[in-house]
């Protein structure tokens, strides 16, 4: 009976011990079949994870887009049929990025028709660069058949590239991280600036194209961590350089002051007395709508 | 015989402790995405789990015109002790969940200047220092 007492006990703490730490088989050996470890950056994981991790989702200039009344125009968007363009994981990371920004873009507009069709580019992309496991294609599919399922479409695919986002930090491949956030940005940019350009009166649009100023500076600083051991990268960051000095010319101002807030139904709302302005011409809009369209031309070719 | 069986009772414990006593902060923090107010779009979820530091911090770019939700999720309701301030770029606070030794479990943030913004997340009497938190975006 004793011994029966301590074979089960030992059996017990052995199999508690299996916790979260411990690697399932799958995991193993999805890690072995990786093959697209980054040499190495010249800081640690930690720091850029924290910046990868402020980077703002692309969504947010999708719904800025459809909230001021914009049309849905599937033109400014990258071929889902370009992918065949994209053998290296270079290439694969950063339109993974690309069609990610699209994607949102016709799920906000909820053309899910053409939203299909991304899904489909973005799940080959993912699985070229073994990273397919997160992308839920069947139940984005599903959701994406009915409009009345764009908030739970939203979050699944939110949640999904926040997903691929944290398992390539946790595989010391932030690489493909940067990547993946340069090509979205890049395409969120593009768009933005293409609309802003159209509208030449619109002025909300003029600053949010400056605006991108913030977003930058951050993708330049991940990118400058490789330059030293990835040419694609290290090229990259020249032609993003070309952007910078347009950007010089964009001014930034803030005034700071003490914020306020109310109570309201349980949730404390901020009154930000705090303000900004942005000073950007419709020349430096110009300017930098044709090299943002020719880095990402450069990317989607 | 006794030590043995004394033993295997002590691992057995110590194990069942260490499982209780795991943070289970991931779950917790998509707990609070649909906690999120209607109208908000989810952008990041967040793990609140006291380590080195006497603080969890996590930034983001913030724009203007937009209005952000950040809400706290906690064994222990509201928040068990945990409080979310918010730091502008120049590292001015913002905001602080605490007020009145209220702890309120969401905050919206309607933002006027576009920048990086901290996100910061203390403990003030928790007993678990465990929590997750999710952040959420409208126009």
């Amino acid at each position: 009976m004793a011994m029966r007492i301590i074979i089960i006990g030992v059996m017990l703490a052995l199999f508690t011990a299996c916790g979260p730490g411990k690697k399932s088989d799958e995991q193993v050996f999805l890690e072995g079949l990786d093959s697209t470890k980054a040499e190495g950056p010249s800081i640690s994981e930690g720091v850029i994870g924290d910046i990868l991790q402020r980077i703002p989702s692309p969504l947010e200039i999708s719904v800025l887009l459809k909230e001021s009344g914009k049309k849905y125009d599937v033109t400014y968007l990258n071929s889902p049929d370009n992918i065949s363009k994209y053998n290296s994981n270079y290439k694969k990371a950063l339109n993974l990025g690309v069609y990610g920004t699209d994607l949102g873009y016709t799920n906000i507009y909820e053309q899910n028709m053409d939203g299909v069709k991304y899904m489909g580019s973005i799940k080959s992309l993912a699985d070229g660069l073994n990273i397919g496991q997160f992308f839920d294609i069947e139940t984005i599919g599903r959701l994406a058949t009915n409009s009345k399922n764009l908030d739970s479409l939203l979050l699944i695919t939110t949640q999904n590239f926040n997903s691929i986002n944290h398992y390539l930090q946790t595989q010391n491949r932030s690489n493909l991280s940067v990547l993946f956030l340069t090509g979205g940005w890049l395409e969120a940019l593009h768009i933005v600036c293409e609309v802003a350009v159209a509208n030449p009166s619109n002025k909300e649009l003029q600053e949010t194209v400056g605006e991108q100023k913030i977003i930058l500076e951050n993708i330049m600083l991940l990118l400058s961590f490789y330059k030293d051991s990835d040419p694609n990268m290290a090229a990259l960051l020249v032609d993003i350089e070309e952007l910078k000095k347009i950007y010089d010319k964009v001014k930034v101002t803030y005034t700071y002051k003490e914020s306020t807030f109310e109570i309201v139904d349980g949730v404390m709302v901020i009154k930000d007395n705090s303000s900004s302005t942005i000073e950007i011409s419709l020349d430096d809009v110009n300017n930098i709508k044709s090299i943002a369209t020719s880095i990402r031309n450069k990317v989607i070719s | 015989m006794k030590k043995l069986i004394l033993i295997a009772l002590s691992v057995i414990t110590l194990s069942t402790l260490e499982v209780i006593g795991q943070c289970n902060s991931e779950s917790l923090s998509n707990l609070c995405i649909p906690k999120l107010s209607t109208g908000f779009n989810f952008l990041k979820s967040y793990k609140i789990e006291k380590g080195g530091k006497d603080y969890v911090e996590y930034s983001y770019v913030f724009t203007k015109g937009t209005q952000y939700m950040i809400n706290i999720c906690a064994g222990a309701p509201p928040t068990d002790g945990i409080v979310v301030s918010l730091y502008d770029s120049n590292r001015n606070k913002v905001a602080s969940s605490k007020v009145n030794g209220q702890f309120i479990a969401a905050i919206a943030y309607p933002c006027n200047t576009t920048g990086i913004y901290y996100i910061q997340y203390t403990f003030d009497g928790s007993t678990a220092y465990c929590g997750g938190s999710a952040l959420g975006f409208k126009r």
